[in-house]
């Protein structure tokens, strides 16, 4: 039995490991939620469609992990290494761990209530959204990045929304409206389905 | 910033991955491998050029997944393939880098195939079932799609990270002394080269001056 305050090795692995299989399981979720953003109407309504789809996940990782902080830090980190791996600049990195602190202080502050996983959903819905700042920072660049992986027509829709910053706010905003509702949905499912045969509390 | 570099850098970076994946015997591999990342390299540019909207956008992504991201996934899949567990641990140990990264990076490289599996099997069920992507009852009930495919895909993951929680706590994982390791591991002549060679082509590509020989395709 435990007499300290200090947290147990044995823990610590186990979130570790969660937040490899959530990591992965996060990688998979949003790149097929964020393939509809192929079709150039739904661009901007993707990364609700991406926070609606990992909602759930990311709420039974909320709740299974004993250091908050930490595991949206790696987290986070683990999909800014990929993504940069992939092809997103270090920036993009970077901003992925400021978007797992302010998660995991959320989730800190609030004890992992429904309010503070909710915050801490928004605050990594914001991490899909921000892949396509580089459209409006350095427009060229992103253009003609794209141009190499897409048609003429697509490309031209992007530079149609590269004019105006609204589009750009609207990815942020339906991200963190798609987490939201997603949260809503992911309390419905844990009290349904987890909480009852024991894998969350 | 977004990285972008010609055709040809990669297929100076692929003949690593293919030369190492040779001197493992993994011929089928690296055959099947060229030939898919030659096709789509070949037929990218032909498809681009034929302007058909959405659907071309699609094919193109799919094509650019193939010839840009699979060199990546080669070399992944060499480093899957050649490289023990306990071996990439220690090594990682060796380099210094925390715990905390490595076990994440690990269990998530491992993972992708049982998601897959996982995925595969359970929609399968759902098929017996009469559930669908593409079916009426999924467009008028979107939110129950969901959760009928993705509630028994986190029971069943979040059950085997917790077996594998605890075979990584009984084998020792999360002793707080240093780790020992019966596999030799060093920095030998050939890792040496290999670097050499890799640092080379990134600089070749970084320093405009010395490009001057080599298309920017």
């Amino acid at each position: 039995m435990r007499t300290t305050g200090k947290k147990s090795s044995n823990t610590l692995v186990r979130d570790l490991v969660n937040v490899g299989i959530f990591g992965a399981l996060y990688l998979v979720l949003s790149g097929l939620g964020a393939s509809i953003g192929f079709i150039p109407a739904f661009i901007v309504v993707s990364t609700c469609i991406v926070s609606l789809v990992t909602s759930v996940p990311l709420f039974l990782f909320f709740s299974k992990v004993e250091r908050p902080l930490l595991c949206c830090v790696l987290l986070c980190m683990l999909f800014g290494i990929v993504m940069t791996v992939s092809g997103h600049g270090i920036s993009f990195g970077l901003l992925c761990v400021i978007y797992g602190v302010l998660a995991g202080l959320c989730l800190k502050l609030f004890h992992k209530n429904f309010v503070g996983c909710l915050l801490a959903n928004v605050m990594i819905s914001f991490v899909p959204s921000s892949m396509m700042i580089p459209l409006w920072s350095s427009t060229e660049e992103y253009l003609a990045y794209c141009s190499s992986i897409c048609d003429k027509a697509y490309i031209a829709h992007l530079a149609e929304l590269s004019s105006s910053y609204w589009p750009l706010i609207g990815l942020f905003g339906f991200g963190a409206a798609g987490a939201v509702v997603g949260g809503f949905i992911a309390r419905r499912m844990m009290k349904k389905h987890f909480e009852r045969i024991g894998l969350a509390q | 910033m977004i990285f972008s570099a010609p055709l040809v850098y990669s297929l100076l970076m692929v003949v690593v991955a293919s030369i190492l994946l040779l001197l493992e015997g993994k011929w089928k591999f690296v055959c099947t491998f060229f030939f898919v990342y030659l096709t789509a390299g070949f037929f990218f540019d032909f498809v681009k050029n034929l302007d058909i909207g959405t659907s071309g956008t699609i094919i193109l992504a799919s094509l650019f997944l193939m010839y840009r991201i699979m060199p990546a996934c080669a070399v992944l899949y060499y480093v899957i393939t050649t490289t023990k567990v306990n071996e990439f641990l220690a090594c990682m140990s060796r380099m210094h880098v925390s715990n905390k990264v490595t076990i994440p990076l690990i269990v998530m490289i491992r993972f992708f195939p049982t998601v897959y599996d996982e995925s595969r099997a359970i929609g399968n069920a759902m098929r017996m079932r009469g559930i669908r992507l593409f079916s009426l009852r999924t467009l008028k009930s979107p939110v129950a799609f969901l959760e009928y495919r993705l509630v028994p895909l986190l029971v069943s993951v979040t059950k085997i990270g917790d077996e594998l929680s605890i075979a990584a706590v009984t084998r020792g994982l999360s002793a707080e002394t240093k780790r020992t390791c019966v596999a030799t591991i060093g920095f030998r002549w050939v890792d040496a080269v290999v670097i050499a060679y890799c640092v080379a082509v990134v600089l070749f590509y970084v320093i405009p001056g010395l490009t001057g020989n080599l298309p920017s395709v």
